[in-house]
């Protein structure tokens, strides 16, 4: 059983090689291989037919409890042998039909690769596998199509689009049945009905596997796939439309009769979907004029006419749509083969063209012929012993008494309208004008078809060969009970009288065919391959809708989303918190009243002005008020850190101002639509904000950590200044990683500002001499300072960071009286910016600081431990003091990359009046 | 409840100015909520204590907490150098003279 | 083993210091491509030993400075934690072999920001101190703030990009204030259950959480995602999108398994945001009309299924995120490097400029092909082992609605696929004369083999995965089992 699923593998993988080597003789060889594999699953039979079965396994997913189990019973059996035969068929067929540079192609390898997965779907005992292989016919499926070009889209989309969605509801029953059976082996679960059905799982296992069932197999109202497939060239339609593909839903629900078969639902889905289908299959069949078309829909409908026998559920009605499942894969491909033939010869696939065949091609005629009366269930067909079968399965179906008479009425409706276009394909083949021009095709190119026709006539008769296949189908199918026995003659019983009614009524509607033409032509049914695409197009276009969202153009709108969320959050927050909050520990700080006063005034106006000046100086008073209120709080380092940061961005945004507009456009637009919206979430922000701080702060006592902090960080790490012990020793790793931060950002600005047109021109006033000789004096004054704060940094306020912004603001003068540069015109690099290169800064920095950081993994320490240099403790060179320095270097070098990269203005945009207008002129133009 | 006040204005006009037109507009609102973020986090610790954490200090009452002020100051430097790539977008935009106007993608 | 820890952030970092002290020289372009992809390679084989190593339920720890636990910043792997870094940092090396092939790395900052972002990468998923996790966070985006500054598609997207990561991560430093205000300590191995002991608490976190969401980009905000991913150079993309959003939820993730303890109360309305990234996430992915603007749009529907996961809040569901995440990482990187392919050899990814790019890369046609299977989930690839594990979480937990939306929108996201499928390497091509001017550089008419390489490994990875996927399955189960259970050092 494994072999036979190697064999086809093998075959697979080595089509396109021998496709190389033989062109598309290559088909026989797959043909031969196909046999061989059918051959190996035959030898297995013995053990198959008596009820028993063939099982291997091997762990897969172990933690999702999946096997990849195989397990050949009677059931699988039929439909393995299906696929292979009528595979094997179409191959040979193929070695004619197609041209050797198509043959080199995709075509036969995913044929082959479709053959391996219809038997490992067939043959899964795994839930999973089953899924798998199952998808993978969908693959295959698609790929063919596709392979027929351009026009292929619309309904190789289609047809994915429809089985996938039915896979997916294939997977939703898998997971359910895993969930409501506790294992993912078929075998094991159906050998237990009782507890799937106990579940309350069941019903949505039924529906989904319904619906799986319904899409593979084009039942209405998912049939319209179908017919759209047969843009696919022959043998994809013969192999996989006709016999295979659309079989495997067949499959899964007599797979699936094992749970569900006595359930009234069940039956009554069934059998109601499979008539529907049968009947307007039928219907469409005899519309059509395209030779495939008329196939197609046949298909359809006979699909209808299987799962409503299934639906009956009787042994009876199972043998009988096993039986008719074989007959029908053998009399369709055929029929496809031979449309396929004639197709080639006279260049036309309508059937009204389909003419007087038999004087030119005799043999092709006859086998078009001998199919067709299989098709309409002719005796001694085979296609005549399967509906009788159907039939006798509907008259004796189970339930009120009404059921088996409408049953077997829709039957009978729909196998007379079947016989209806039979016949127009016998009367094309036989009947009409002559066309001398045709000729018989080739032996070999024939031979397959006829094989298939011959033997639809013959097995006929000899129909009894099937007994034993169709008993353990039945069987395994539904354990424990007796399954029909299967012979050709039955006597004069109800359904040879329902078969002698529907070639009566069959013969009637063939006679009227013109009148039925036009009667058909008046009837209008729903396009639903429209309305799938109209689907298809309706939802692009809710997509185009919904994600307009994220392409709105200005920043607010995207800004305002985390910031509604964190207001409702505070809403939530206060909400939940009510009334369950510890008392308030913390007490008020002095003088703070009168900084919330000035505050308030300051945060007014800046909210409202249009003046860059005002904006930026209100933003320096702001940070001042700030950095007070820290002091007045305990907070020596950080004040004084903000202090210099004002400072510095107060700087920066000079420089940035000097390139660009001093007017900024009014706050609030005249059109006035986003300010509301802008205006309430500030104050909704603003006040979950101030909520968080009220009731989430200063409720609790000291933490531990702090209190450790404070009481052991003289003591461990030499210094008296806390916070800055903190920083460079307890939590080293964070002010490392930060520094590297700023580098990162100081090599980046280098990067940002170059360029642009006309870069580096300066604009060159000529510094005023007192700012001239004042940074003489002062830049070394500030150096100086900054080095003494980086000292002395551990034990007083001062350190690393504060140090480095006291010297930034050195550069800042420095290059503001424009003494750092070389003499005027001659373009010389001065020193000092040679010195101070971000980039060389930074990554000095950086390895000063990272080196330090690690220097304690040499000895067996932490990261980040504070060491005491060897010999030069004396001085008060610690660990942090190394630290520190690298921090420092790290703080120059994006002073002085903002230094560079602000500092020269972009020729472009003057930062006087004429700009503005301009600007204000091309304002007017965007809105 | 004053501290909560405080707060509140900043990220108020922070978000304020955050949402209006102008990049430099949005730079100083980012600056304003840094501002009452940082107020907030410094408040963790408690606002009951407010002495200095330095030798000789030890008269102000009971000395404040240091983390949250090791945290501030941290966040204060990673704010500052994002402030200066934003403006240095800034200047970038001003290069290609553009509108100021803060425009998302379009 | 604790040095080891401290590898994949402090390898990066010095590698990227020295060469930005080597920039003078010409010619190290072939030193930064070698340091560009050894450096993350040998954190990749680090992340390794450490994951066999922690996979018993161990975990390996290096603590900063050698300080009591609760006042030192601890490091710790876990399995959780080494997983995301084999993951991110294997992600680096691909992309920046691919940025060899579309000439992005001509830039000279390119790989030491790469490194460093990686480090801060690796740091955030390592470490359990939450202002610590802030920093690294901050050390992750502001190397990627200057690429996408640098790579000049238009500043627009940029400042979009870092704004909106600004105010996250403002958010974010608030959240972590009023955690050390309501609980006194920002050590998440001090924090667990915190959430379910002292609501004040739960609330503070929860501010935190928002930032994180922003961060993995989950609805309502999301809208910062395509705009910036748009505004990159192609393998900057599938850098970002191996890294950055990975980091959010996986941030997330431990947060919440560990301060929330998957409480009920709270669960339902992530799995509420949840299911709604996953259906607002592919609604727009499949309206929108160029191959990079569908496949990130497609992030934020896949973000959403990794968010059921966690929000499921059993071992079950976590386990199903973190392989899924891993699965995922790997079929969006084939994609976008496909994309980027697509972008290189036709100058343009806009669907209605392409056409028939099939027949003349079938290689390129068959990697886009197992990728897109990957991100519908059909089998075998891995994306379809993942489905299977969320689809049984799902279930197994009775949640039917989640169950519903996963199958829809696998549906809606085959439909997404087959348009780019049609769009770019079905039909025909398009008639030339049409410049293709949106930014994407010239057109040079192949694909270069930097980048056609990593996309089929990739996609070969999706399919490996998909059949031998137990590996993974059981190294996700024991990190869910790990995260749950808190650690046993």
């Amino acid at each position: 059983m494994v072999a036979a699923l190697v064999l086809l593998a093998a075959l697979a993988a080595g089509a396109p090689l021998l496709a190389r080597r033989l062109g598309r003789a290559t088909g026989y060889v797959l043909s031969a291989g196909f046999l061989a594999a059918a051959g190996l699953l035959v030898a297995l039979a013995p053990r198959v037919l008596g009820g028993g079965a063939v099982e291997a396994s091997t762990p897969w997913l172990p933690s999702l409890g999946v096997e990849a189990a195989l397990r050949l019973d009677g059931l699988s059996l039929v439909f393995a042998l299906v696929a292979l035969v009528v595979g094997a068929l179409v191959m040979a067929y193929c070695a004619r039909y197609l041209s050797d540079a198509s043959a080199r192609g995709p075509v036969l390898p995913l044929l082959t690769v479709f053959a391996a997965a219809m038997v490992g779907l067939v043959l899964a005992d795994d839930l999973v596998l089953l899924y798998l292989f199952w998808e993978l016919t969908t693959l295959c499926s698609f790929a063919l199509l596709s392979s027929a070009g351009a026009k292929a889209v619309a309904p190789a989309r289609r047809a994915l689009v429809i089985t996938i969605a039915g896979g997916l509801a294939l997977l939703v029953a898998v997971v359910l049945l895993a969930l409501a059976g506790g294992t993912t082996r078929i075998s094991v679960l159906l050998a237990e009905p009782e507890v799937v059905l106990g579940s309350p799982l069941a019903w949505p296992v039924a529906a989904c596997v319904l619906l799986a069932a319904m899409s593979k197999s084009a039942q209405l109202p998912l049939q319209f796939w179908l017919p759209g497939a047969m843009v696919a060239m022959t043998p994809v339609s013969a192999y996989l439309h006709a016999a295979t593909m659309v079989k495997a839903g067949i499959y899964l629900l007599v797979r699936a009769s094992t749970l569900f078969a006595e359930q009234t639902p069940w039956q009554v889905a069934l059998v109601a979907v499979g008539m529907a289908t049968a009947l307007v299959g039928a219907v469409m069949a005899l519309r059509e004029h395209d030779l495939k078309g008329i196939l197609a829909h046949s298909t359809v409908s006979q699909l209808g006419l299987l799962v409503a026998a299934i639906g009956v559920g009787t042994p009876t009605a199972l043998g009988a749509a096993l039986l008719h499942t074989m007959a029908h894969a053998l009399f369709k491909a055929t029929l496809f083969m031979l449309v396929g033939i004639i197709d080639k010869e006279t260049g036309s696939r309508d059937i009204r063209d389909l003419s007087g065949l038999r004087r030119a091609m005799p043999w092709t005629a006859a086998a078009t012929a001998l199919a067709a009366l299989s098709m309409a269930g002719v005796p001694p067909a085979l296609g005549f012993v399967s509906k009788e079968y159907l039939y006798q399965g509907f008259v004796s179906a189970p339930g009120p008494a009404w059921v088996a008479p409408a049953a077997a009425a829709c039957a009978v409706t729909a196998s007379a309208l079947t016989f209806a276009y039979s016949m127009r394909i016998v009367w094309g083949a036989f009947g009409g004008p002559d066309h001398p021009e045709l000729y018989e095709p080739a032996r070999s190119f024939l031979a397959p078809a006829a094989v298939a026709a011959a033997a639809g006539l013959l097995l006929g008769p000899a129909v009894s060969l099937f007994d034993p296949l169709v008993d353990a189908a039945t069987s395994a199918a539904l354990p424990g009970s007796v399954p029909p026995r299967i012979y050709f003659w039955h006597g004069l019983s109800t359904e040879v009288v329902l078969s002698g009614v529907t070639v009566a009524l069959g013969s009637l509607l063939f006679w009227q065919r013109d009148r039925v033409d036009r009667a058909l032509v008046r009837l209008r049914l729903p396009d639903a391959g429209g309305i799938f695409d109209a689907g298809h197009s309706g939802l692009l276009a809710l997509g185009g809708r919904v994600g307009a969202g994220t392409r709105a153009p200005s920043l607010a709108a995207h800004l305002a989303r985390p910031l509604a969320v964190v207001a409702v959050l505070g809403v939530v927050g206060a909400v939940a918190l009510g009334g369950a909050l510890p008392e308030r520990t913390a007490t008020a700080v002095p003088g703070e009243p009168v900084l919330l006063v000035v505050l308030a005034v300051a945060l007014a106006c800046a909210a409202v002005t249009s003046s860059a000046v005002v904006l930026v100086a209100l933003v320096g008073l702001v940070g001042l008020v700030v950095a007070v209120r820290m002091v007045l709080v305990g907070a020596a380092d950080v004040a004084l850190t903000l202090l210099l940061v004002e400072v510095l961005t107060a700087v920066v945004l000079v420089l940035v101002l000097r390139g660009g507009r001093l007017h900024l456009p009014p706050v609030v637009r005249s059109a006035g639509r986003g300010a509301v919206p802008a205006g309430l979430l500030a104050v909704g922000a603003g006040t979950a904000a101030g909520l968080g701080t009220w009731a989430l702060t200063g409720r609790r006592e000291l933490s531990a950590t702090g209190a450790y902090l404070l009481d052991n960080a003289e003591e461990l790490t030499g210094g008296t200044n806390v916070v800055n012990t903190v920083l460079v020793d307890f939590r080293g790793l964070d002010t490392l990683l930060e520094s590297v931060l700023v580098g990162v950002v100081a090599i980046g600005l280098g990067a940002l500002t170059r360029g642009g047109p006309a870069s580096g021109r300066e604009v060159r006033e000529r510094p005023d001499v007192v700012l001239r000789v004042a940074s003489r004096v002062l830049a070394p004054l500030a150096v100086l300072a900054s080095v003494v704060l980086l000292w002395r940094g551990h034990d007083q306020p001062g350190g690393g960071f504060i140090g480095a912004l006291v010297a930034g603001a050195g550069v800042v003068l420095v290059h503001l009286a424009g003494t750092g540069e070389g003499a005027a015109g001659t373009g010389r690099t001065g020193r000092l910016e040679r010195l101070t290169d971000p980039v060389l800064l930074a990554g000095a920095g950086a390895l000063v600081a990272v080196g330090t950081a690690l220097l304690p993994l040499v000895w067996g320490g932490a990261l980040v431990e504070p060491f005491s240099v060897p010999g030069l403790y004396a001085l008060g060179v610690s660990s942090a003091l190394l630290f520190d320095l690298g921090v420092y270097a790290l703080v120059v070098s994006l002073v002085a990359a903002c230094v560079r990269g602000f500092g020269r203005v972009p020729a472009a945009t003057p930062a006087t009046a004429p700009g503005t207008t301009r600007g204000a002129e091309r304002a007017e133009v965007v809105r | 409840m004053t501290t909560a006040v405080v707060v509140a204005l900043l990220v108020a006009t922070g978000t304020w100015l955050v949402l209006r037109r102008g990049l430099l507009r949005v730079v100083v609102g980012f600056v304003l909520l840094g501002h009452g973020v940082n107020l907030l986090v410094l408040t963790a610790g408690g606002t009951d204590r407010r002495g200095f954490a330095l030798p000789g200090q030890q008269g102000g009452g009971p000395v404040a907490d240091p983390l949250p002020q090791a945290f501030v100051l941290t966040a204060v430097v990673i704010a500052f150098a994002v402030t200066v790539h934003l403006l240095g977008l800034l200047r970038q935009g001003q290069a290609l003279d553009e509108d100021d106007d803060a425009e998302g993608p379009s | 083993m604790s040095a080891l820890v401290l590898v994949p952030v402090v390898l990066p970092l010095v590698v990227a210091a020295l060469l930005l002290l080597r920039r003078r020289r010409p010619g190290a372009d072939a030193l930064d491509r070698a340091a560009g992809v050894g450096v993350p390679l040998l954190v990749v084989v680090a992340a390794a030993v450490l994951l066999a190593a922690t996979l018993g339920g161990r975990t390996a720890e290096a603590s900063a400075g050698g300080w009591p636990a609760g006042v030192a910043i601890a490091l710790v792997a876990d399995a959780t934690a080494c997983l995301g870094v084999l993951l991110t940092s294997a992600l680096t090396a691909a992309s920046l072999v691919v940025a060899a092939g579309t000439r992005e790395d001509r830039e000279p900052l390119l790989v030491p920001l790469v490194l460093v972002m990686s480090a801060g990468v690796s740091g955030a998923l390592l470490t359990t101190d939450l202002f610590n996790l802030f920093v690294f966070v901050e050390v992750m985006l502001v190397p990627s703030y200057v690429l996408v500054a640098l790579g000049r598609r238009g500043p627009a997207g940029g400042r979009l990009y870092v704004t909106v990561n600004l105010l996250a991560s403002t958010v974010f430093l608030a959240g972590v204030g009023l955690v050390y205000g309501t609980t006194g300590t920002v050590s998440l191995v001090e924090l667990r259950g915190a959430a379910a002991d002292d609501p004040a608490a739960a609330v503070a976190v929860g501010v935190m959480l928002v930032a994180l969401a922003v961060k993995s980009a989950a609805v309502p905000l999301h809208s910062w995602l395509p705009g910036s991913y748009g505004a990159v150079g192609p393998a900057v993309a599938v850098l970002f999108s191996g890294l950055l959003t990975k980091v959010g939820v996986l941030a997330l993730l431990r947060v919440w398994a560990v301060v929330f303890e998957g409480d009920a109360r709270v669960a339902w309305a992530l799995l509420a945001v949840a299911v709604l990234t996953m259906v607002v996430g592919v609604l727009s992915a499949v309206g929108e009309g160029s191959v990079r603007a569908v496949l990130t749009n497609h992030m934020v529907s896949q973000i959403g299924y990794l968010l059921v996961g966690v929000g499921l809040a059993t071992a079950a569901g976590y386990a199903a995120a973190l392989f899924f995440l891993v699965q995922y990482a790997v079929v969006k990187a084939a994609l976008l490097v496909v994309s980027a392919a697509v972008e290189v050899r036709e100058g343009t990814d806009a669907l209605s400029r392409l056409g028939g790019l099939g027949r003349a890369e079938p290689l390129l046609a068959v990697a886009f092909a197992v990728a897109a299977l990957g991100l519908v989930g059909v089998p075998p690839t891995s994306g379809f082992v993942a489905k299977l594990q969320l689809a049984t979480a799902a279930a197994g937990a009775g949640s039917w609605w989640v169950l519903a939306a996963v199958v829809a929108v696998s549906l809606v996201t085959l439909v997404s696929m087959l348009k780019l499928w049609n769009g770019v390497f079905a039909g025909s091509r398009p008639e030339a004369g049409d410049p293709g001017t949106d930014g994407a550089g010239a057109a040079t008419g192949r694909v270069p083999r930097t980048v056609l390489v990593p996309a089929l490994a990739l996609a070969a990875c999706a399919l490996v995965l998909g059949v031998w996927a137990d590996p993974l399955l059981t190294a996700s189960e024991a990190a869910a089992a790990q995260l749950v259970a808190g650690s046993r050092s």
